[in-house]
């Protein structure tokens, strides 16, 4: 009888740790040894990397050259752009117009239910911002995300083990992983998103183009 | 905790995650900023933080952080009214006038930002001030009477 808790205990022990890590947003940041990763395994994490990167709790923001976060997935119904006529401007936080700050206020970092309200604006612990106009994903394939990705002209001169540091250290990333009030969170989790990038760097960026 | 609203320090004891309209309107009695929907799809309580508009019901007590909060009531007054004011009254803009706090604070945190804007820039910057009496035409010319003021003061 008393062994049959055991699944049980560790089922509740990794749903508590998981939830800790989460609570924590602590991320490990290990690549893979240099050569362990064929280019078949990179890709197959490139893949993974590619339906979180084309998720609506990432892509809408990253819009390129339009200035228009957009609204789509699961829980918005039909795609369509922000609505209030919202635009971010060159300055991409809304300077010019709306910050989006007016909306997206900042919250402390230990304040873990901010979100939970259906149709409130999300907030996270920095300021709220659109991507990069070079950070174009919205409605891009996979060869182009992958090239954009991969490429330092349009990654922000970014290595592998430095776009995984920005995933840390960015806040307003982590939201993907628990956007709340009824959003869809972006596939996997921040951790295994990390390993991804990690692995696919030592598999030295392969695209499905390739 | 200790916050600052119009230039006067209040001693207010509630929880940190209380949204600043709460506090505004239950704890001090300042209803200026108005109840509209909650969730920043309105914008019937925005208020300045440090003159940067922002939706009152939105930010927590909590995350303030002693920044300096600015009503309606604190915007002018009514010997010396501040110019978007002005030109509210001189437009007639209002008609209910319940979301129209909300839309001089926008307006007047806009122009701050933006004293020469065009058509285009005013409906980006004021479409998230919703009024169900549909005055939106008259607040576009009362933000561009005002733009004028401010470029001719």
């Amino acid at each position: 009888m008393k062994n049959l808790h055991l699944p049980l205990i560790a089922l509740t022990t990794a749903l508590l740790v998981a939830a800790m890590a989460v609570a924590d947003n602590k991320v490990e940041i290990k690549p893979p040894p240099e050569g362990s990763v064929t280019v078949e395994q990179g890709l197959q994490a490139w893949s993974r990397i590619y339906e979180v990167a084309s998720h609506p709790r990432c892509a809408n923001c990253h819009t390129g050259e339009s200035d228009r976060p957009m609204w789509s997935g699961p829980s918005y119904g039909k795609t369509r752009v922000h609505g209030m006529n919202i635009r971010a401007g060159a300055s991409r936080v809304g300077a010019e117009y709306l910050l989006c700050s007016t909306c997206h206020t900042t919250k402390s970092e230990d304040w873990q239910n901010a979100n939970s309200v259906a149709h409130a604006a999300p907030r996270v612990a920095m300021n709220w911002a659109l991507a990069p106009v070079e950070a174009h994903w919205f409605g891009r394939s996979t060869e182009q995300i992958c090239e954009q990705l991969r490429e330092p002209l349009t990654n922000g001169n970014r290595s592998m083990l430095e776009i995984a540091e920005h995933l840390n250290h960015d806040l307003i990333l982590h939201w993907a992983w628990a956007p709340g009030g009824g959003r869809e969170p972006a596939p996997y989790s921040l951790q295994e998103h990390v390993n991804d990038i990690l692995t696919w760097g030592v598999a030295d960026t392969p695209c499905p183009q390739d | 905790m200790q916050i600052t609203v119009n230039g006067e320090a209040h001693d207010v004891d509630v929880e940190p995650e209380m949204p600043l309209l709460w506090v505004l309107r239950d704890e001090l009695g300042i209803t200026g900023p108005k109840y509209g929907c909650g969730i920043a799809q309105c914008g019937a309580c925005t208020v300045h933080i440090n003159g940067y508009a922002i939706r009152s019901c939105q930010l927590a007590i909590g995350d303030l952080k002693g920044r300096e909060v600015t009503t309606i009531e604190g915007l002018g007054s009514p010997e010396s009214l501040h110019i978007v004011q002005e030109a509210w009254i001189d437009n007639q803009v209002a008609q209910c006038g319940y979301c129209q706090s909300g839309q001089i604070m926008q307006a007047a945190s806009f122009l701050a930002t933006k004293p020469d804007p065009n058509d285009e820039d005013i409906d980006a910057a004021m479409s998230g001030n919703l009024c169900r009496c549909g005055t939106y035409p008259r607040i576009r010319a009362a933000v561009k009477a005002a733009a004028k003021k401010l470029q001719e003061s």
